[in-house]
């Protein structure tokens, strides 16, 4: 018993065995989580190794180096970059696409284990499962009054640690919030006049607020336990400390130093909407899911609002899985209104609404279905998943069209239901599962591709195939099942549905007669057809010039990041007034803006995070936050664009940074061109640069230009006369410590209150340490006791260093950036290039191309190869299931034509060549080639069943036409909400919908006449062979 | 006894084989895979591409008396879809076992 025999015979089964799976589909629906794209965020885990007192140059030397030769041999490693900065190193390894973050964890674990070469004060490296070039999750803003100072604490305590114990956050920073500490600003006058140091102090302090148990002792029959609390109970009890004597008079705290209860001197101040507070920072680790992550946070606030103090407020400044939700709910509607669509045409097209009932169902089926492997294979609904689902629907029909059109047949011939199904589809089966094949022929080389582009695509690749190879075998069970259970032979229309489809009837009627008489007139002036044609194919391709190409189509999600460095060394004061006269031109000027927030100042140097991305008095952040996407007139970019001409206003600004979506994102982002200069020396890498940026601005379409060496810091230096240090009996590291003690100031002790620890710290009050003059007089005491000038033991001198040393693929690198706005990212290289060979360039420094345009190209190559492989795939399916060279060949004629129809539709639209466009015409090299499929064979059929050339294939292509429009028109109905959508996020598939749209629009009008034309062409001349032959044969 | 040799379309099997059994016959051979065509109208069922149909044959040896009424039914079926193809042929049995 066949398979199709055995569904119609046993129609419970079948229908039950499609139920189950469609309630393991709908179940498997429930389980999936939401995210924007599969597994896409480049897998970065960060190093991070700290050396004490070490400049950024011994860092690079003797941690950053040794480290990078051993991490370089860990498999899969795309690129190793690092940052060397005072103190600390962070080497950051990005794998390849698709790798297993933990795996690769434990190999770099292995790796650091090897090193063995670092130097005795650098602590163990550390390992982070994410970078910090990752766009932040959630940011939070806090609102607060009379809890400003302790916001650090309560912050910390309450909202920090319970966030970062919530699975997948790789982070949780504050940033705007100051810590409490304790100041005593001693005055060096006083002090020097009462022979007293701040060391002195220090200790004195730190002796005082003690608590020292005294043992125990018995006092009759009981045994008591001695204390003393020497511990300060409240911060005012320090003033009353006696730190020394004068002539028998004691020196009190008070008389030599201010005791002030604040919070730390450098602190970054964060500012929401205009009002003072904290911004909360919450990342993932590499690889954790957005939208659960944000989820829990959510889940968690209001708990943690509850913990806080009354006047504390938390706020939502940016979550990142609105945008995923809202950007998956829009391309789930477009699937809505794509099912609509192709049911109106089937509708259409049958005329009878159980057939459209019986070949509508496999649409559901199908999809539902593949949730089953999404849930399997640990996927989620993302862009991609949901796409192939889009790009599906308008072609699961196809099969179950071609049964039930068989079974029609077979019934109006006279059989009965159940045989009609048996039969109609044992005749078609083969062909449907050859045109099947087809398809995965197309669809799965995509599931081979590697890189970024092969984890977008592995995806679509793995789904298109399971949903056609369901859909195919709904076609051979459920759809001659239903087949025989709901049609009937119905030989006269009622009449209400004669008055309905009657004219629908007559104008298609009507339209498969002008097609045959068109069809006619081609056969029979074949070579116009098919030069004219090919001018069309020549012409279409001058097109192609006028269209640009891009990475990925820029998403709108609302979000603008803006960063912008005064002169180094500005003082926050300065940053603080700047950012807040931009803070409220932005605010008067763009009514787009929902929540506008800016940190300015130095973060502490405690915060290890906030420290790590870019901070400084002269630095100022902003995070903005617009109104949904259809509630706006200007697209991000244009704000964006508006922004950066508002930032040139600005004389004072070193540089700027507008970063479109929030953060470097791999995709979605603007387009950016990165310039890596490669060469040892700072001072030729920098004037590189600098020429580079300045030719760069003279490019149309480089909206941005920056580069990533920050500039040197200038800082005064102490030069200690190692002599004279000697003759006081002195040394270096000994001398620095009374310079740090003064000016950083000295951790006395800590003051506790309430369980918590604030740090009292001892050093020279503000006024006194404002000029070199300052410095020069400190006092540094030997042992003798003796007080010696700064200025007698060596010079104070101004030098500049580089903040930190950047490496590449373990080469000291400078990037220039070049951020692309209204121009396509493919001519902007060009003209850059161009501008580069003209420039002077001195030996031993390459400059190379990265960036956006890195991934572009290798996407693109990449495509290429695939598209080659698919035809090739597809020219085997086909000769396989014709036993014939030659008609594949004729069928492979539409492909060209389906790239003519891209570019038109691109160049119509004014979009760009981008990796989503590609992918919509690799997707029709399968389309196409079907319907070209349908025709010959049929044609074929009727050849053998004894008809002329010319006549079977003007019958064929009559007969064959309305199959074709039908399948060809739910493909493209299907993709038109794609195309056309508005939604959030539909900026990155409508370039998809339209070049499917275009190619297959163009490809099919031609492939209904160019085939025939062609195949007339070669059976007329394989009708001549064989007749000479016959003709030899004879004579 | 006379025997019939049906030859149908395959989509007449369980018709022929309910009409058989309600003019109670019971012994027939039935061949599944049949290709032909008619001598002068209807499509050939060759199984093939071009003409993907095919036929079915069914012998049945009857009781003489029986001969018209079957072959009576057989053709009014003929008539009802004359599109599937449906002949009989009747010829002597001369001895059995």
């Amino acid at each position: 018993m066949s398979l199709y025999e055995g569904a119609v015979k046993r129609p419970v089964m079948t229908s039950l065995c499609f139920l189950a799976v469609v309630i393991m589909g709908l179940f498997s629906l429930s389980k999936l989580p939401i995210d924007l794209y599969p597994d896409i965020e480049s897998n970065t885990i960060m190093v991070m190794t700290s050396y004490a007192g070490a400049s950024a140059s011994d860092i690079e030397n003797n941690i950053t180096r040794p480290l990078e030769n051993t991490l370089n041999s860990v498999s899969d490693l795309k690129h190793i970059t690092s940052k060397s900065y005072e103190n600390y190193s962070i080497i950051t390894l990005e794998f390849e696409y698709g790798n297993d973050i933990d795996v690769k964890t434990n190999d770099v674990r292995d790796k650091l284990d090897m090193v063995t070469t670092l130097p005795d004060g650098a602590e163990k490296p550390i390992l982070f499962k994410f970078s910090t070039d990752m766009i932040p999750v959630v940011l939070l803003s806090v609102k607060a009054k009379e809890s400003l100072p302790a916001l650090y604490k309560i912050l910390d305590d309450n909202v920090v640690n319970p966030l970062a114990r919530i699975k997948g956050v790789g982070t949780v920073s504050i940033s705007g919030a100051p810590e409490r500490e304790i100041h005593v600003y001693v005055n060096p006058v006083k002090l020097e006049a009462y022979n007293l140091t701040v060391e002195s102090i220090s200790s004195i302090i730190g002796a005082e607020n003690r608590n020292v148990p005294g043992g125990t002792f018995d006092i009759g029959t009981q045994t008591y336990s001695l204390r003393v609390e020497g511990e300060f109970k409240d911060a005012k009890e320090m003033a009353k400390i006696v730190v020394g004597s004068k002539s028998g008079a004691n020196i009190y705290l008070s008389d030599v130093a201010k005791i002030d209860d604040s919070v730390e001197e450098r602190a970054q101040e964060t500012y929401n909407n205009g009002e003072q507070g904290a911004m909360i920072v919450i990342q993932k680790q590499s690889g954790a899911n957005s939208v659960d992550i944000s989820d829990k946070v959510m889940k968690a606030l209001p708990k943690l609002q509850k913990s806080l103090p009354s006047d504390v407020k938390l706020g939502i400044i940016v979550d990142t899985s609105d945008n995923i939700r809202n950007t998956i709910q829009s391309l789930a509607d477009t699937i809505r209104d794509a099912m609509i669509f192709v049911s109106l045409v089937i509708f259409l097209f049958l005329g009878r609404w159980r057939a459209t009932v019986i070949v509508l169902i496999t649409i559901p089926l199908s999809l539902i279905a593949s949730f089953i492997y999404l849930a399997a294979t640990g996927s989620s609904l993302n862009i991609i998943s949901l796409s192939s689902l889009s790009i599906a629907i308008g072609m699961v029909v196809d099969d179950a069209i071609v049964v039930l059109e068989n079974v029609t047949t077979h019934i109006e011939r006279g059989s009965e239901p159940k045989q009609a199904a048996i039969h109609g589809t044992n005749e078609v089966a083969v062909s449907v599962v050859a045109s099947t094949l087809t398809l995965i022929a197309v669809f799965f080389p995509l599931t081979l591709v590697t890189g970024m582009t092969g984890v977008l695509f592995k995806e679509l690749g793995w789904m298109v195939c399971i949903i056609m190879v369901i859909s195919t075998i709904c076609a051979l069970t459920l759809t001659p099942m239903l087949c025989s259970q709901l049609l009937r032979l119905q030989r006269k229309q009622s009449k209400i549905f004669t008055t309905i489809y009657g004219p629908v009837e007559k104008a298609l009627d009507k339209f498969d007669s002008t097609y045959s008489k068109m069809l006619n007139w081609a056969v029979r002036h074949r070579a116009t057809v098919f030069l004219s044609c090919i001018v069309f194919f020549v012409a279409s391709m001058f097109l192609g010039k006028y269209i640009g190409s891009e990475f990925f189509p820029t998403q709108d999600n609302s979000r603008i990041k803006v960063t912008y460095e005064l002169p180094i060394g500005t003082r926050a004061e300065v940053s603080k007034a700047l950012a807040k006269k931009i803070n409220d031109e932005w605010v008067r000027k763009y009514p787009e803006i929902n929540v506008i927030s800016y940190t300015a100042g130095q973060a502490s140097s405690d915060n290890i995070w906030a420290s790590m991305s870019d901070n400084g008095s002269h630095i100022v952040n902003y995070n903005i936050r617009l109104s949904d996407p259809k509630d706006r007139e200007s697209s991000l970019a244009e704000i964006c664009d508006m922004m950066r001409k508002d930032l040139d206003q600005y004389p004072e600004l070193k540089k700027y940074q507008v970063m479109l979506g929030g953060g470097n994102s791999v995709m979605g982002g603007q387009s950016t061109i990165d310039f890596e200069i490669y060469g040892y020396d700072f001072t030729e890498t920098d004037k590189v640069a600098q020429d580079l940026k300045k030719e760069l601005l003279t490019v149309n379409g480089c909206s941005e230009v920056r580069i990533s060496r920050s500039d040197y810091q200038p800082e005064y230096q102490v030069d200690f006369d190692r002599e004279k240090l000697a003759l006081h009996g002195l040394n270096t590291t000994g001398a620095a410590n009374y310079l740090r003690n003064r000016i950083s100031g000295a951790t006395a002790s800590y003051y506790r209150e309430d369980g918590d620890e604030y740090k009292i710290k001892v050093m020279y009050d503000p006024e006194n340490r404002q000029s070199i003059e300052d410095i020069e007089n400190i006092l540094i005491y030997n042992a003798a006791g003796q007080g010696i000038r700064v200025k007698d033991l060596g010079k104070v001198v101004e030098r500049s260093t580089p903040p930190n040393i950047q490496r590449k693929d373990r080469e000291r690198v400078n990037t220039v950036t070049a951020v692309i706005s209204g121009a396509a990212l493919g001519d902007v290289v060009a003209e850059s290039q161009k501008k580069i060979a003209n420039m002077d360039i001195p030996y031993g420094i390459n400059v190379e191309l990265s960036g956006s345009y890195e991934d572009q190209q290798d996407s693109f190559r990449d495509l290429g190869t695939l598209a080659i492989l698919i035809i090739i795939l597809v020219f085997i399916v086909m000769a396989a299931q014709f036993e014939s060279l030659t008609y594949p060949f004729i069928i492979m004629f539409s492909i060209p034509f389906a790239l003519s129809g891209i570019i038109l539709a691109l160049f119509l639209t004014n979009q760009t060549l981008n990796v989503m466009s590609l992918l919509g015409g690799i997707l029709l090299i399968g389309i196409v080639v079907k319907n070209g499929i349908v025709l010959i064979d049929y044609i074929s059929l009727n050849r053998e069943r004894g008809m002329s050339i010319i006549s079977s294939v003007v019958m064929g292509g009559k007969s064959r036409l309305r199959p074709v429009v039908m399948t060809t028109l739910t493909t493209i109905l299907g993709m038109v909400p794609m195309a056309i959508g508005t939604g959030e996020g539909s900026e990155m598939w409508s370039p998809m919908g339209i070049s499917v749209i275009g190619g297959l629009t163009i490809s099919t009008i031609l492939t209904l006449i160019l085939v025939p034309v062609l195949y007339c062409i070669f059976a007329g001349t394989g009708v001549k062979n064989t007749r000479k032959k016959l003709a030899k044969l004879n004579s | 006894m006379k025997s019939i040799l049906i030859t149908f379309d395959q989509a007449y099997y369980e018709r022929i084989i309910s009409t058989l059994e309600k003019m109670n016959c019971r012994g027939f051979s039935y061949l599944e895979q049949v290709q032909g065509r008619g001598s002068k109208t209807g499509d050939p069922h060759y199984g093939s591409h071009a003409w993907p149909s095919m036929c079915s044959a069914i012998i049945s040896v009857v009781e003489d008396d029986k001969v018209d009424s079957i072959l009576k039914i057989l053709h009014e079926m003929d008539l009802e879809t004359e599109q599937l193809g449906l002949r009989a042929f009747v010829w002597n049995i001369e001895q059995a076992i």
